[in-house]
């Protein structure tokens, strides 16, 4: 046995080498292929090779073993299946079960696998094809067929055992390529648009739901609408559409057309076409009034725009301001210094909404709402609102605007007593009281002062300004109502008699109620600083929005009262990002015959202000 | 006018004859109803597709891990694996799933899923850790871990409408071959996954088999 052996694998070898190089390539025994058709029974399938009439007839095995046993046993049926094959049938199928098959013969194994059913699975054909007729074009070149068939009789379909999908396939009778449909699990499908002048063949083939391996096409069926007397055998050849035809003519009539718009002089049609595009534009800036505007609406303008915090307090306070109205209705129609101003001037037609020129900036800026505003931020103060003193102030108050001199009231002597250092283009003498210096204005009666000007901040109708009076160790920012208000309003409302077009809001007090810090104690001489119309506009925005740095120690909630309050401050040093420390500081006084319009300051008179 | 009403009610008539087949099939469950019941049919429907579902993506998942990173480290050779679901004596073959009781089988395909519950969840977090795993099947191993809940509970719907007696709730097989996943050495912790993602695609086409061989008994009579 053992020579035999050794004789075989010699000869093996050499006929392996003899024959390497020629076509016939020595084979071993493998096997090909294992397929269960309906998951039930399945075969294995073997090439026995080249070898196999050489020397000695070998008798090829194939042993199989199930995953949870020990021996190899051998196959029950080798015929069933065909030549080289073996056949499990359903009683040696289990379908879950791991499974190893091996080639052997004698003591030698040439091949083996190992699988589980449920992958191998490979449905048999679909049976029974056939086709009717669904219907038919117009002309009776194309047809509309729907092909039947039923599944392979081997898959248990109808207990549900196996769930199989189709793919038809099909093609005319001379083209060479199959057409290929979807896998479907229904065993119908239309067919569109078939030519009835042409013959069809139609194939189909299954597969398990879940595997990717279809099994066999099934036998071919053939579609020719002439057997059921369709057939156009008369009917000219459909013309192709001219694709190129149309595409060409098509970008040619369209370029004529494009080219004659453009260059034709109807404006309109040219705009409807091509819309122009439009150009940059900044909200509330008229190129033109820039170009020939006057002085004043033209510093209107830029002082709306560049103080684009005092819109984004706009923009805030617009919520409170709501809120405020809802509140306090009653107040509000109170008389108010404000309210007067307001209505009597109309000011929504001097505000940014009303203007004539609608290209102003001040458009963009919640103008008329800007005093009230300036009460919401008087919420924020420390003040104890009063309604009922607050009433009594604000009348009183009234009585001190410009339209009534009323020095005499002693709520607000500072009012009455104070020289004028801006005036306004009105020449009303009252109104050179307005800005007259706090310190001149802070006594005793400042507390009460206070308290009244804090009643009416925080009754929201008449306060322009309102001071920092304090800074909480968390950084909140304490305002006050700040004496300012009064010259404000009275600047305000001397304004307003001016027939001036743009929104006095602005200028007099850029809406923010500001107290006034008294960060620096070291200057007890607030002096109106001419500048300060506009650098107030900026100012207060900021100061509202930046922490100001307190130098010396915070001050009570009346700061008045110990200390002369600055009408205005300057920069002192900013402290980047969030820190500007004001500085009361003493400019130097304008001219006499400085005249500051009731508003902005001219560059010239700024440039003579400034040191 | 009567000949009218003659001719409506002759009409209603008949649609009800002809489509007296469809009384049994209730209307399906709007949004928000409290008091609807979904019929049997339509949770069978619901759980055979989510079945076959969970099984599509086992299968994928599978493919794309053998691809991946089962080529060339002779995994295939050692697959013949045992399952830890192999305790559950489950039907082999189609006799004995047409022998098996509804209501033993519908407590298998319970036990089935419950077992699976843990593996999926570890599967889920445990599959993040391979190096350069490749998307799809971080996805899909999350969307098989979620769809296993929803089978679950849709499965204890049925058991709980098709049961007449008390519903055995033991069958349950723990797995332990979390410290497998998380093997220091790459290769064994890879022929783990390869396992576990083999055994997922086996059990899931068990159950989505079973389920299919429920529906069409109980709904459609062995004709489906």
């Amino acid at each position: 046995m053992d020579l035999r052996h050794v004789l075989f694998t010699l000869a093996l070898i050499c006929a392996n080498d003899s024959l390497s190089a020629s076509d016939d390539i020595l084979q071993w025994p493998q096997i090909s292929k294992c397929r269960s058709p309906e998951m039930e029974t399945f075969s294995c399938f073997w090439t026995a090779g080249n070898f196999y009439n050489l020397t000695v007839p070998r008798i090829l095995q194939l042993l199989y073993k199930k995953s949870n046993e020990e021996d190899w046993k051998e196959c029950p049926d080798y015929i069933t299946s065909g030549q080289n094959s073996c056949y499990f049938n359903a009683s040696y199928t289990s379908v879950w079960t791991p499974y190893c098959v091996q080639l052997a013969s004698k003591n030698e194994v040439y091949d083996k696998k190992c699988f589980s059913v449920d992958e191998i699975v490979l449905p048999d054909p679909p049976v029974h094809l056939n086709w009717t007729l669904l219907n038919t074009s117009q002309t009776g070149i194309h047809g509309d067929i729907q092909v039947r068939w039923d599944p392979p009789p081997t898959a248990d379909v109808r207990k549900g055992w196996i769930t199989l999908e189709y793919e038809l396939q099909y093609k005319e009778v001379n083209e060479t390529k199959w057409k290929e449909l979807k896998p479907r699990l229904s065993t119908m499908v239309p067919l569109y648009s078939l030519k009835t002048a042409r013959d069809y063949e139609i194939r189909i083939r299954s597969r398990q739901r879940t595997s990717e391996k279809f099994g066999e096409f099934s036998e071919i069926l053939y579609v020719s609408f002439s057997q059921i007397g369709i057939g156009c055998d008369h009917c000219m050849e459909e013309v192709e559409f001219p694709w190129f035809l149309v595409v060409v003519f098509g970008v040619c009539g369209l370029a004529v057309t494009v080219i004659s718009i453009m260059l034709s002089k109807q404006p309109r049609l040219k705009m409807l076409i091509f819309p122009p595009v439009p150009v940059p534009k900044i909200k509330g800036i008229d190129p033109d009034l820039l170009k020939k505007g006057k002085l004043d609406e033209v510093n209107s303008i830029l002082a709306c725009h560049d103080s684009y915090k005092a819109q984004l307090y706009c923009d805030d306070l617009w919520v409170e301001f709501i809120e405020l109205d809802i509140e306090d209705p009653e107040e509000k129609n109170r008389a108010s210094d404000t309210d007067r101003l307001l209505s009597e001037d109309d000011l929504k037609s001097h505000s940014c909404l009303g203007t004539k020129d609608d290209d102003s900036g001040r458009a963009s800026c919640c103008e008329p709402d800007i005093p009230e505003t300036d009460f919401s931020a008087s919420d924020t103060c420390d003040a104890t609102s009063d309604s009922d003193q607050f009433k009594k102030a604000t009348e009183k108050e009234e009585d001190l605007l410009c339209l009534e001199r009323q020095d005499n009231d002693e709520s607000l002597p500072n009012l009455a007593n104070t020289d004028p250092q801006h005036q306004c283009r009105n020449t009303q003498s009252e109104n050179n009281n307005v800005w007259a210096p706090f310190e001149d204005s802070i006594e005793s009666p400042h507390l009460s002062v206070h308290t009244q000007i804090s009643n009416q901040n925080s009754l929201t109708s008449t306060d322009f300004y309102a001071q920092v009076s304090d800074i909480t160790p968390a950084g909140r920012v304490v305002l006050s109502p700040g004496q300012k208000s009064k010259l404000g309003r009275a600047q305000r409302e001397g304004c307003t008699e001016q027939n001036f077009t743009m929104d006095n809001t602005y200028f007099c007090e850029a809406d923010v109620k500001k107290c006034i810090a008294v960060t620096t104690h070291e200057e007890n001489e607030p002096h109106v600083q001419e500048q300060g119309y506009n650098e107030d506009g900026y100012f207060t925005a900021e100061s509202l929005t930046t922490t100001v740095a307190n130098l010396g120690a915070p001050t009570a909630a009346v700061p008045s009262s110990e200390m002369p309050v600055a009408d205005y401050t300057s920069i002192h040093i900013v402290q980047s990002p969030q820190g500007l420390v004001l500085n009361a500081t003493a400019l130097p006084v304008p001219d006499k015959e400085f005249n500051v319009s009731c508003g902005y300051v001219s560059t010239d008179q700024l440039n003579k202000i400034m040191p | 006018h009567s000949l009218k009403s003659l001719l409506l009610v002759a009409l209603l008539v008949s649609h009800m004859l002809l489509t007296k087949e469809g009384v049994t099939s209730l209307p399906i469950c709007p949004n928000g109803s409290v008091n609807c019941q979904l019929s049997l049919e339509e949770l069978f429907d619901r759980a055979v597709k989510l079945s076959h579902y969970i099984h599509f993506l086992s299968s994928e998942m599978f493919n794309e891990f053998d691809e991946r990173y089962a080529q060339g480290r002779g995994f295939i050779a050692k697959a013949v694996n045992s399952c830890h679901t192999a305790s559950l004596t489950t039907p082999e073959d189609k006799e004995q799933a047409q022998q098996i009781h509804h209501e033993d089988l519908l407590n298998l395909i319970l036990g089935v899923l419950r077992s699976w519950n843990d593996p999926l969840i570890h599967l889920a977090s445990e599959v993040q850790r391979i190096k350069e795993a490749p998307e799809t099947i971080l996805w899909k191993a999350v969307e098989i871990e979620e769809q296993n809940k929803r089978l679950l509970e849709g499965m204890e719907k049925i058991v709980g409408r098709v049961h007449s007696g008390e519903v055995e709730n033991d069958i349950y097989t723990p797995w332990d071959g979390l410290p497998s996943l998380q093997l220091a050495d790459e290769d064994s912790r890879l022929f783990a996954f390869y396992n576990l993602l083999h055994c997922l695609r086996r059990d899931s086409h068990k159950i989505d088999n079973y389920l299919k061989v429920l529906k069409c008994r109980l709904i459609h009579d062995n004709n489906c």
